[in-house]
């Protein structure tokens, strides 16, 4: 007995009215003498995709026709089901096609064989479509009769597809054949009511998805006409009737649309040309992308002779195309806009859509035909003209793998097929999946996914489209590597002038370099070559996202040669998940840390994840340089190695800026507290071997202070530190031994730091001591106290702003007094100084300019630049710190933060400074990474084009926006210029003095 | 599986060349100035320029120096060639304004019409084209003096006349004739007020293409006087006692098909958005006058009173208001449009009509409000009647200017930085240069007596 559950589980999503429905449409069956079983029909109707449709289908047919369903159902009750489950395949299917049937046709249509087993030839066709049209009264009912013809095809053809699984590439050339025919039918009807038009000789050419006998159910038919005479008024008439007949909608309903703009000229250029015009055209006109259209060029109606001279002729020119001068730029930009047309889809829109998007139908079309003029050129087998067919011939031919064809086409067919069943359901042209769940679950059953419907979809969507979204792995870049190691003799593979033109349209400047590296790389049949293989086409199409490839591929190279034989090395990079990826990139975009690297391959391991890319904090460093030193009692061997850990650090901070988001953030803190533990960790060293040299505890103590950007924790890649030694000496010990002593350790110190060796040096600048370069390189700490409270100049004091203890130690508390009443001076700083400190810095921009290089595109001392801004928030410093404790910290951007909150400066001068502080720093940091090394140049907004474009990339701009670096740094330190100047130059000295005294320290 | 659309208007200037024997083409551009500069290359080399545009050393181009060390690309727009008129025997030569465009394809900031572009695509974002018609004087010199000599106008006829045989007509005539041979519509010439002045107005159009025709304009009115043996000039202020030379231009946006400054019914037909476009001209008056009128003589018309407009304020028909809101005429519901009464033709028109525009927008995104209309002469009250009014004046001198727009960040975005920079620190230079002259009138007056 039926229930509701029952109708429930076999699919109907409105159990309770179904039942009322089955039973209805069943007791038809018995009054008529055809006894059918409710449950043998509802089984039927759960075949549906939409069992509720079908069913209401049946419902409204017996109400419109009363005896339509005799028949079918007589036949079931005798045991034939196949002829009812038709109707309902279609009627569960398609609401236009159901309405179709219930109003304009005849079931019949569904017993014939054409709805089982046989296919519409172009003959058949045209006895289906052609012939009705003739002697119709007017091209109204011409074309009312077109509609109902074309609808009855499409529902026989419909049938086939669901109920015999007629295979997605037959369903569209059967589709193609009845676009034919409609065109044709148009053609007929038009001569027929215009008879002053019934002799001009026309030849619809097909292209597109048509031409290519690859057609939709619903999509736009792509056309060109050839008129067979010079004068071309009568076919252009007649064309242009066509095209009018076909796409506009009738009484009857709608066909589809004609599209002609892939005409000479576009929507511009005439409707109709003669066959010389065109060729004409082509041979002088025509751009790359015109030819590509040709491609697919096939007569499809009309004068069909006429039309077979039509591709005859021009179909040496589009395999002649690629041989044209600009081919390959222009190939290029059609890949690129393609891309650009991917990456303009959102996450969620993208993964609804079936055309478009990385993974969807139009990636797949594209590339098979950028592989094919590319490759088509030189050989004629793999000119096909639909996607499949092409697909299979470039693998046949070698041209890509025979297993990665094989699988695309597999995903290729399955999102057509979605597209099938998404268009056929309300006779609609699209290419994305419904927003509503329901209608989801019927596209899903109309696959034979019962269970679960739309998950399963889902799932198998997202596996297709994960196939088809490596295209280009496995397009353009595995068969290179297949080509490039000659392996497997007996399989057909890619020449070497093949790979060579395929890797100059993927990108690559030199080629035939790109082509010696990936030989060097993975010819023989070490187990190394073979990882290479499996690895590199991920690997080159991740470099190909960087503005040069051929820097990566060349990195790549350089760093397996170096590692190829360690047996983590290619281990990691195979099966350590985002490790190659994160590779690719660095090496692509970053000399700076491509050359750590080199010297420090095992660090390619923190690649692995964002966690180890984290910068190590300042206990964790000390920690393990102390070890270091403790494990080596040689201080060469300590320090040698302390800089190999500094080595490792620098790459872990290098590679994080690279891949970190934002690209480029300032790693000031994360430098300084590497170069703290290193210091510390080789001052005790040294101090430690130099006492067990004297055989006893040294007569004096050195600390370092660091100051300047160092003290600041503002370091950018590469720069020195700026330090300053003192020493304490113990009591009683003798002075001058005393300085002789701390002298030592520290010219050891510094000499090894500085010593040429492959690990980058630690460069200490003690030119900020007292009396700079003139003063000895160490005094005690009572010396140093003495000159500054007797002769610190305003700049010295200002410099002291920055001076700080490295991590985990303090300044002696006697200079710490000395020092703060300097730097934080009560009642601000006086007239005079204030003078002296804007004088000494007029001069310094006027002078430490690089002559001859544009002021404005320096970083550090332009306008605006580092400098400007650093200077401007120490003379806010200066100026409040005495009462306003939150301004005592040596960071730039931390005192301009206090400065800000006490209204020293207004919030909108805060953030000039603080955009131009950034920029400045992320812009110097990524011309470092550029370069490879810190130098006068990385100091400024590079001015080539190349070296833009690198930057653009270091700094996640969208490719061609090169010129938007320059002029954002324009603008960023205009603003902050004008600050400065308002500020630091010409604020009025009351205004920077007008604090209420604070008792002074002393 | 259409690729973007291709230019079509390429392939139709590629046969024109074909058909018509064009031997020459020139691709003009307009440097940071306003001066037209122009590369010739042969059509063979057209197509590359087309697809790719053709390299040249621009660091000798005003205001295109050091925005890259590499070459530029020069990359013709085929929407506007045209046949140069004066070379009707042999082989013709014909014209297209380019692009100019970074190494890698991208725009160059140091482009006058990327910078037009850009604010217009700005007002496209809103939704809005921009349309412009200019009202162009110049001046009309006998023979071609020495740059010292006071210059001798070619009639003393005045405003509107017609003298039955004045060379200044007959120069008209063939003026507009070339112009229209070029596709640039005239709407309307007369004689302006002073001896020698001529006025020729084009129709409307949008902004670029009427920047566009302002350089052919020039271009073609020297032609023209040269082949007169007389000499043209859109000098500002050439002589002491006349009129100097203006570009009024009467400015409206259109949204699709319809004119958004229309408002059946409101005062003057002005809709809330031409309000604030309004406002926003006003407001931002004083920081875009450096651009507007951009050499150190344009000063000398702006505060020569008479009809020269020197405080910001609006008007329905006054002509000493720098904005004049002309008379609507019934049933013309397009024609809505305002008048920028400062503008001098000497400027740069790309530039110009971008600070324009960009001021408007700026109005309207702002919703700023419109201060009332002001309905008296304006140079006839006393200082003190326009503070109470609120009459804010323009900059009086280049210097004043400069520094106004020195300080303007509406100017720095709409020029970009580099065209910013580099014309202010011209225009400091310029002023700089003029301030060191000692000039006749100072000899005059001083040497006798001091």
């Amino acid at each position: 007995m039926l229930t509701p559950g029952g109708l429930a589980r076999l699919g109907f999503a409105d159990p309770g009215r179904a039942l009322a429905d089955v039973s209805a449409v069943a007791e038809t069956g018995a009054a008529t003498g055809s006894p059918v079983s409710a449950q043998v029909l509802a089984g039927i109707l759960a075949q549906a995709a939409d069992p509720d449709a079908a069913l209401r289908t049946l419902a409204r047919l017996q109400a419109a026709r009363p005896s339509a369903l005799h028949e079918p159902l007589r036949r079931v009750a005798a045991g034939d089901t196949d002829w009812l489950a038709r109707i309902v395949a279609v009627a569960g299917m398609s609401t236009t096609l159901a309405e179709h049937l219930i109003h304009s046709s005849s079931l019949e249509l569904l017993d014939s064989p054409l709805a089982s087993v046989d296919s519409f030839t172009a003959e058949l066709v045209h006895r289906r479509l052609v012939d009705p049209v003739a002697g119709a009264r007017d091209l109204t009912a011409a074309h009312r009769v077109l509609v109902r013809c074309y609808r009855d095809c499409l529902v026989q053809l419909l049938a086939r597809d669901l109920c015999a699984q007629w295979p997605m590439s037959a369903v569209s050339v059967e589709l193609s054949h009845l676009a034919d025919g409609v065109l044709a039918a148009g053609l007929m009807a038009i001569r027929q009511a215009r008879p002053e038009l019934a002799d001009a000789r026309l030849a619809v050419i097909a292209l597109g998805k048509a031409g290519g006998l690859e057609l939709n159910y619903v999509s736009d038919v792509d056309v060109v006409f050839v008129a067979g005479d010079e004068d071309t008024a009568a076919a252009g008439a007649l064309a242009a009737a066509l095209v009018r007949f076909i796409s506009e909608p009738g009484a009857g309903g709608v066909l589809w649309s004609v599209d002609t703009a892939l005409r000479p000229e576009g929507r511009a250029g005439p409707l109709v040309r003669s066959l010389a015009s065109h060729l004409g055209y082509y041979q002088r006109w025509a751009q790359t992308w015109e030819f590509q259209a040709l491609l697919k060029a096939r007569p499809a109606a009309g004068d069909l002779a006429l039309g077979e001279s039509y591709v005859r002729a021009l179909s040496p020119l589009v395999w002649s195309a690629a041989a044209r001068e600009g081919f390959v730029t222009d190939v290029q930009a059609m890949r690129r806009r393609v891309e650009e047309h991917l990456a303009e889809q959102g996450p969620d829109r993208a993964a609804r859509q079936l055309k478009l998007g990385r993974g969807g139908l139009r990636d797949v079309e594209f590339s098979v035909q950028l592989l094919q003029l590319v490759h088509g050129r030189g050989d004629v087998l793999v000119r096909q003209s639909a996607t499949l067919p092409a697909l299979e011939a470039l693998a046949t031919w070698g041209y890509v793998g025979t297993q990665d064809a094989a699988a695309l086409g597999r995903a290729y067919r399955f999102l057509r097929t979605v597209e099938h069943r998404l268009q056929v359901r309300h006779l609609r042209r699209t290419a994305v999946l419904p927003d509503q769940a329901g209608e989801r679950r019927i596209i899903a059953r109309s696959l034979g996914m019962t269970a679960d419907p739309d998950r399963s979809l889902n799932d198998r969507l997202a596996d297709e489209r994960r196939e088809v979204r490596r295209i280009h792995e496995k397009l353009f870049y595995r068969p290179l590597l297949t080509a490039v190691a000659r392996l497997a003799p007996g399989e057909t593979r890619l020449t070497a002038d093949a790979a060579t033109e395929r890797l100059r349209v993927l990108g690559y400047a030199d080629p035939a370099a790109a082509w010696r590296h990936l030989q060097s790389l993975t010819s023989g049949v070490s187990r190394r070559a073979a990882i290479q293989r499996a690895l590199l086409p991920v690997l080159l199409e991740w470099f190909a996202t960087a503005p040069e490839p051929d820097g990566g591929l060349l990195a790549f190279r350089r760093l397996s040669d170096a590692l190829g034989a360690t047996p983590w090395y290619l281990r990691t990079l195979r099966d350590e998940g985002a490790t190659a990826e994160h590779l690719a990139h660095v090496l692509a975009a970053s000399r700076y840390a491509t050359d750590l690297l080199m010297r420090a391959p095992e660090s390619m391991a923190m690649l692995a994840d964002e966690a180890a890319l984290q910068p190590r904090s300042a206990t964790e460093l000390g920690g393990e340089a102390a070890e270091i030193v403790r494990r080596h009692m040689e201080p060469t061997a300590a320090v040698t190695a302390l800089r190999a850990l500094r080595r490792r650090e620098l790459f872990r901070i290098a590679a994080a800026q690279v891949l970190g988001t934002p690209p480029m953030a300032p790693a000031g803190p994360a430098l300084a507290a590497l170069t703290d533990a290193v210091l510390a960790a080789a001052l005790s060293g040294v101090s430690a071997a130099l006492a067990a040299d004297r055989g006893g505890a040294l007569p004096t103590t050195v600390s370092i202070v660091a100051l300047g950007r160092y003290g600041g924790g503002e370091l950018g890649l590469g720069s020195d530190a700026d330090v300053m030694f003192v020493h304490d000496p113990r009591p009683g010990a003798d002075p001058a031994e005393a300085a002789a002593v701390a002298t030592a350790v520290i010219t050891t110190l510094r000499d090894l730091l500085h010593a040429p060796h492959t690990d980058p040096p630690l460069l200490l600048d003690a030119d900020l001591r007292p009396d700079g370069r003139q003063g000895p390189l160490v005094r005690s700490i009572a010396a140093t106290c003495a000159y500054y409270a007797e002769q610190a100049s305003a700049w010295e004091c200002q410099a002291l702003l920055r001076a700080r203890p490295l991590a985990g130690e303090e300044l002696p508390a006697q200079l710490v007094a000395v020092i703060d009443r300097l730097r934080y001076p009560a009642g601000g700083v006086p007239l005079a100084a204030q003078r002296e400190i804007r004088r000494l810095k007029a001069r310094m921009e006027a002078e430490r300019l690089p002559r001859g290089r544009e002021p404005g595109r320096n970083l550090k001392l332009g306008p605006g630049g580092l400098s400007d801004v650093e200077w401007t928030v120490q003379m806010l410093q200066l100026s409040w710190a005495a009462a306003e404790p939150g301004l005592r910290v040596t960071g730039t951007l931390a005192a301009l933060t206090a400065a800000r909150e006490i209204g020293a400066v207004s919030a909108v001068d805060a953030q000039a400074l603080t955009d131009a502080w950034l920029l400045a720093s992320r812009l110097r940091d990524a011309h470092v990474h550029i370069r490879g090394r810190a130098d006068p140049l990385t100091d400024s907004v590079p001015v080539g084009a190349r070296e833009l474009a690198a930057m653009g990339h270091l700094l996640g701009l969208p490719a061609g926006s090169s010129g938007d670096i320059w002029e954002q740094w324009r603008k960023v330190s205009r603003r902050a210029r004008e600050v400065t100047e308002r500020i630091f130059y010409h604020a009025a000295p009351m205004t920077l003095r007008r604090i209420p005294a604070t008792p002074s320290r002393g | 599986m259409t690729f973007a659309a291709v230019d079509r208007q390429a392939d139709f200037v590629l046969r024109t060349i074909e058909e018509r024997d064009i031997r020459f083409v020139r691709l003009w551009f307009t440097d940071v100035l306003g001066f037209l500069k122009s590369v010739a290359v042969a059509p063979a080399e057209l197509e590359a320029a087309f697809t790719e545009g053709i390299g040249f050393d621009g660091s000798a181009i005003e205001g295109f120096a050091r925005v890259t060390e590499s070459d530029m690309l020069v990359k013709p727009d085929p929407s506007t060639f045209q046949v140069l008129p004066w070379s009707n025997e042999g082989p013709g030569v014909a014209r297209m304004f380019s692009d100019i465009l970074m190494p890698d394809g991208s725009p160059s900031y140091a482009d006058p019409r990327w910078v037009l572009r850009r604010t217009m695509a700005r007002a496209a974002e809103l939704g809005f084209t921009f349309y412009i018609h200019p009202e162009i004087e110049f001046y009309l010199f006998e023979g071609l003096p020495s740059e010292t000599a006071v210059p001798v106008p070619v009639d003393h006829a005045g405003y509107f006349d017609q003298s039955p045989v004045g060379p200044g007509h007959d120069f008209r005539r063939q003026a507009i004739l070339m112009l229209e041979s070029m596709g640039i519509s005239v709407e309307f010439s007369h004689h302006e007020a002073g001896p020698g002045q001529q006025e020729i107005d084009l129709r409307y159009a949008d902004a670029l293409s009427t920047a566009d025709n302002i350089m052919t304009f020039r271009l073609i009115v020297k032609e023209v006087a040269l082949r007169h043996g007389v000499r043209a000039t859109f000098m500002p202020k050439p002589l002491t006692d006349h009129p100097g030379s203006g570009m009024h231009s009467h400015l409206s946006l259109f949204e699709g098909d319809r004119n958004a400054f229309y408002e059946p019914g409101a005062e003057f037909q002005l809709s809330e958005v031409a309000r604030c476009f309004i406002a926003g001209l006003l407001q931002h008056a004083p920081e875009i006058t450096a651009v507007t009128n951009q050499w150190v003589n344009s000063y000398k018309r702006l505060t020569s009173g008479a009809e020269a407009p020197a405080y910001a304020c609006w008007g329905h028909n006054n002509r000493s208001a720098l904005v004049r809101i002309p008379m609507y005429k019934p049933g013309k519901a397009p024609s809505t449009r305002v008048e920028y009464r400062a503008l001098d033709a000497a400027a740069n028109p790309y530039l110009a009509y971008a600070v324009l525009l960009a001021a408007g927008l700026r109005g309207i995104e702002g919703r700023y409000e419109l201060p009332p209309g002001a309905d008296d002469d304006v140079w006839s009250l006393t200082s003190v009647e326009r503070a109470a009014l609120g009459l804010a004046p323009l900059p009086a001198s280049l210097a004043e200017a400069v520094a106004v727009m020195e300080r303007s960040e509406l100017v720095a975005e709409t020029l970009g930085e580099h065209v910013f920079d580099f014309f202010l620190r011209n225009k400091q230079a310029e002023w700089q240069d003029y301030s060191r002259q000692v000039t006749r009138w100072e000899r005059e007056r001083y040497l006798p007596v001091l």
